[in-house]
């Protein structure tokens, strides 16, 4: 008990998926460019972005491009250059990195795809929330102590009555 | 293969966290069964190990496997995933009866102490009789399954990850209750007749048909998520919503009629069913001795051999060697210098892991007590160590001066200090060896040794006795005075009456000593040796040493302010007071003076005062036992600290290495997210072991629950003001020192 309860919360704690919400579809050349982010609501912290390329007829996915991100923070000389990767991705139909956003507010981003000597470039915003509270994310950790003292005055309230039957 | 199949088969996620825990349930499992399998072959067959463990690797497909990867793209995936944690994870795990092998599995302090009052009260039968009525079950699934198909619903768990996971918790917990009376699981009275299970079955199913018919002919898409992902091979999403529904009706309803024919079956079968023992008798059973890390068919031998400690040692000598080498003559920048990486990052982490799994691996394996082994070859020591040094007081004060030491001179930023420690360390082990009998570097004056001889007191593994009969009988008592081949216990400790692994290097000359074979490495209640205040040999009474205390102060309180020396705030408060003194020095003297002197020994005194207005004993002895409790919450304090550096920074090794061996390199990877939690994880057990030890030392002090818990509340608030401390440190901005990471 002591030690799958944590475990159980550790497990919750590290699923990460990549995907995630759609922020924006936008077709460029013959490429349909969809791009998703982690978590939902956006917000400042660390988080995933991730893409899925198409080709234009058919929707089959585009597996042998080179994708890099370039996310700017307007008014600001805060720039984020990311390197999408399948290898990074969860779901290998996607390219997908990590990154961390410093400021809430709305980021300018831009997709560049270089593939078979073209390169195609995609344009549009991302509206980053301020950062979630950290402790509410591991809430089940700092709740774990106080359940197990709990169980514990149970069990011993639970042992006497059962020492006293006996008597 | 097509490139696209490729990518497809090859999106599984390996999530670290979910394979350990179902790897420790099939690890608790298999260890119960091979008992029961022993004493109820006809009910504990190889199938139902097989069945178990094909739940088990149903778990790992639904969350693990593509299915979970194209869940949020496709609604057919994601309904696979459902149905293999309702309709056959669930099963499968129950086909494996595993109530009796999970209790059976459990070490015996769980299952017995733990779990024990729990499973024998009545209220909880009683509850536990509720939960798995036919009526309850049936409901809670065909419930959980409407519910959570409601496009709001669903939806939410579409987006948030939380969400999706308490989705999936409660597919599969209603369905091992819903298959719970289908199956007969022990424990549980059949309420209902077998041929019942039959219509309720049926009726299941009926539910499962009526939503596959609103997925499969709807002429809308029902959840938003899906009509807006994009579309892969051309199928839209009111083809996809339809193929969902199409699977959950024909092999929903398939895991249905399958076990209502079977029941069906088994109603027309009248061959008697094989006799079996009653299950309770089989639980209380007499349990096979200890497990023994010795006895194991790998490792045993390995461990068992003569030459094994000598050979780790070397191994462990040369590195020594490699990393004073380059600490004295490689580049002084920490971060690209092995004596700056390998010691401060690597070596502390993996020594509080391996305190953490195993015992104390780090003296098993110490380099430093090599070159004087190798003396003694020539030169017999003269000198016993002076009765008045018989303590822990020099190694506390030395401790006290490296974690000093440590702050004030940067050393994990100093490769040169770095390697001169070692070296240092290498001469001290030496003068002190060649001229004292024994072990006495070890025993009285290493810091290093005394870390680890006070955290193994929570370790699993402790080196033991196997047979105390066998003992009784032995006259030669090679253990302890050793004999023509093989030296016995250098710290003194006499296996029958060794009751803990303080003092033990794990150097395993008792059981190479023992011409019965009779020590082993023995499965241990972590922390039992902390309240218990019983009399070891070569220790006396842990619970009435003040050296011990004050070691035990100077480690939980230094553990505490050599991880907050390392947050934003204190660095920063730090900074202010070097800006106002012009020297860091004062400031940190000052800092480890009163964090690791008289902060602890006020805390103590007053803490043990307040206890003995209530328990009427001696100030010492309550001081003493109390203080001892403090172990398991500074040991999480290190262990979050130190796996926090090694797992942030395991990489670090790489351009150290790459440099050493005159190569470029530029890996390094970037720190797991979940290191916070497996930080407030460590915390929250040393916490909680810390809590229930006070409240074993207030028993075993004081009578009476209420004198008990009046005597351990100033403890019990100590340890909760430390705990506090940890979760503040855990969630501030940290200095990763020594390894270009932030």
């Amino acid at each position: 008990m002591k030690l799958l309860f944590p475990l159980l919360i550790l497990a919750q704690a590290t699923v990460f998926a990549d995907g995630g919400s759609i922020q924006m579809r936008q077709e460029a050349g013959d490429l349909v460019i969809t791009v998703f982010t982690s978590p939902t609501p956006l917000s400042v912290g660390p988080a995933d972005i991730s893409l899925l390329l198409q080709k234009r007829d058919g929707l089959e996915p585009v597996l042998d491009a080179d994708v890099s991100l370039l996310l700017v923070y307007p008014g600001s000389n805060i720039e984020l250059h990311v390197h999408p990767t399948r290898e990074q991705a969860r779901n290998k139909l996607l390219y997908a990195a990590p990154m961390m956003l410093s400021k809430a507010g709305k980021w300018g981003i831009s997709v560049t795809v270089a593939r078979k000597g073209k390169a195609l470039i995609a344009a549009g915003t991302l509206e980053v929330a301020p950062p979630t509270d950290r402790t509410l994310s591991l809430a089940g950790f700092l709740a774990f102590p106080p359940i197990m003292i709990g169980l514990f005055v149970v069990r011993e309230r639970l042992l006497r009555r059962a020492s006293r039957r006996q008597a | 293969m097509d490139p696209i199949a490729t990518a497809v088969l090859g999106s599984w996620t390996l999530d670290w966290g979910t394979l350990c825990l179902l790897f420790a349930v099939a690890a608790v499992y298999l260890r119960g069964w091979l008992y029961l399998h022993a004493e109820l072959p006809h009910k504990y067959t190889t199938g139902k190990l097989a069945s178990f463990a094909g739940g088990l690797l149903a778990i790992v497909l639904a969350l693990e496997s593509p299915v979970d990867a194209f869940g949020a793209l496709l609604l057919q995936a994601h309904m696979i995933q459902h149905l293999l944690l309702i309709a056959v994870a669930a099963p499968l795990l129950l086909l494996g009866q595993p109530v009796l092998p999970l209790m059976r599995g459990l070490p015996k302090w769980i299952f017995k102490d733990a779990l024990g009052p729990f499973l024998g009260s009545h209220e909880l039968q009683q509850a536990g009789r509720v939960i798995i009525h036919p009526v309850v079950t049936w409901f809670a699934l065909s419930a959980s399954i409407v519910v959570w198909h409601f496009p709001r619903l669903y939806e939410l768990a579409l987006r948030s990850a939380g969400w999706h996971q308490a989705e999936h918790a409660c597919f599969f917990w209603a369905a091992v209750l819903f298959w719970w009376p289908v199956i007969d699981v022990w424990p549980g009275h059949s309420v209902w007749p077998r041929g019942a299970m039959i219509p309720y079955l049926l009726l299941a199913g009926m539910v499962n048909m009526g939503l596959s018919a609103i997925l499969s002919f709807s002429n809308h898409v029902l959840y938003a998520s899906y009509d807006l992902a994009p579309r892969l091979w051309g199928i839209s999403a009111i083809e996809d919503q339809a193929a969902a529904g199409g699977i959950m009706w024909v092999p929903g309803s398939i895991a249905m009629l399958i076990p209502a024919a079977i029941l069906g079956m088994q109603a027309l079968d009248t061959r008697p069913a094989h006799p079996v023992k009653p299950v309770l008798r089989v639980l209380a059973a007499h349990r096979p001795s200890q497990w023994d890390l010795l006895s194991t068919p790998l490792l045993g031998p390995i461990l068992r051999y003569r030459h094994f400690r000598r050979s780790i040692q070397i191994t462990m000598f040369l590195l020594a060697a490699v990393v004073a080498f380059d600490g004295l003559f490689g580049p002084q920048v920490a971060p690209m210098n092995l004596a700056g990486v390998l010691p401060w990052t690597h070596w502390r982490g993996l020594a509080v892991i391996a305190l953490l799994m195993a015992g104390n691996l780090f003296c098993m394996a110490c380099p430093f007590t090599l070159p004087r082994d190798f003396a003694r070859k020539f030169v017999t020591p003269r000198f016993r160590w002076p009765n008045s040094l018989r303590s822990k007081w020099i190694a506390a004060g030395l401790l006290a001066v490296y974690l000093w030491a440590y702050e004030a001179f940067a050393l994990w930023d100093s490769p040169r200090a770095t390697a001169w420690i070692i070296v240092g360390y290498f001469v001290a082990a030496f003068a002190v060896d060649t001229v004292f009998k024994g072990a006495s570097f070890c025993k009285y004056v290493c810091p290093i040794g005394q870390f680890h001889f006070v955290h193994s007191l929570i370790s699993p593994l402790q080196v033991a006795v196997r047979e105390p009969m066998v003992c009784g009988s032995c006259k030669t008592h090679d253990c302890i005075r050793g004999n023509v081949q093989q030296r016995g216990c250098e710290t003194q400790l006499f296996q029958p009456r060794k009751l803990a692994n303080f003092d033990c290097t794990f150097c395993l000359d008792c059981v190479q000593a023992c011409p019965q074979q009779n020590v082993g490495i023995l499965q241990a209640t972590p922390g039992k040796s902390l309240f218990e205040g019983q009399t070891s040999s070569g220790i006396g009474r842990l619970s009435r040493r003040p050296d011990v205390a004050a070691l035990v102060l100077i480690l939980v309180f230094g553990a505490f302010l050599n991880a907050a020396g390392m947050t934003e705030p204190v660095m920063m408060w730090m900074h202010r007071w070097h800006a106002r003194l012009g020297s860091m020095l004062p400031v940190v003297t000052a800092m480890y003076i009163a964090g690791l002197v008289i902060i602890p020994v006020t805390l103590a005194a007053v803490c043990g005062w307040i206890s003995r207005r209530v328990a009427r004993q001696s100030w010492r002895d309550l001081t003493c036992s109390f203080t001892l409790a403090l172990v398991p919450v500074g040991f999480a304090m290190w262990l979050a600290h130190f796996s926090n550096h090694f797992f942030a920074g395991w990489s670090t090794v790489l351009p150290a290495v790459a440099r050493f061996f005159s190569r470029s390199s530029l890996i390094s990877y970037p720190a797991p997210s979940w290191i916070p939690s497996l930080e407030l994880c460590f915390l929250d057990l040393g916490f909680l072991l810390t809590l229930y030890a006070t409240w074993r030392v207030a028993r075993r002090l004081v009578s009476g629950d209420g004198m008990a818990l009046a005597a351990m509340s100033p403890w019990a608030v100590l340890a909760g003001a430390l705990y506090s401390a940890g979760v503040w440190i855990v969630f501030q901005p940290m200095q990763m020192r020594g390894m270009m990471m932030h």
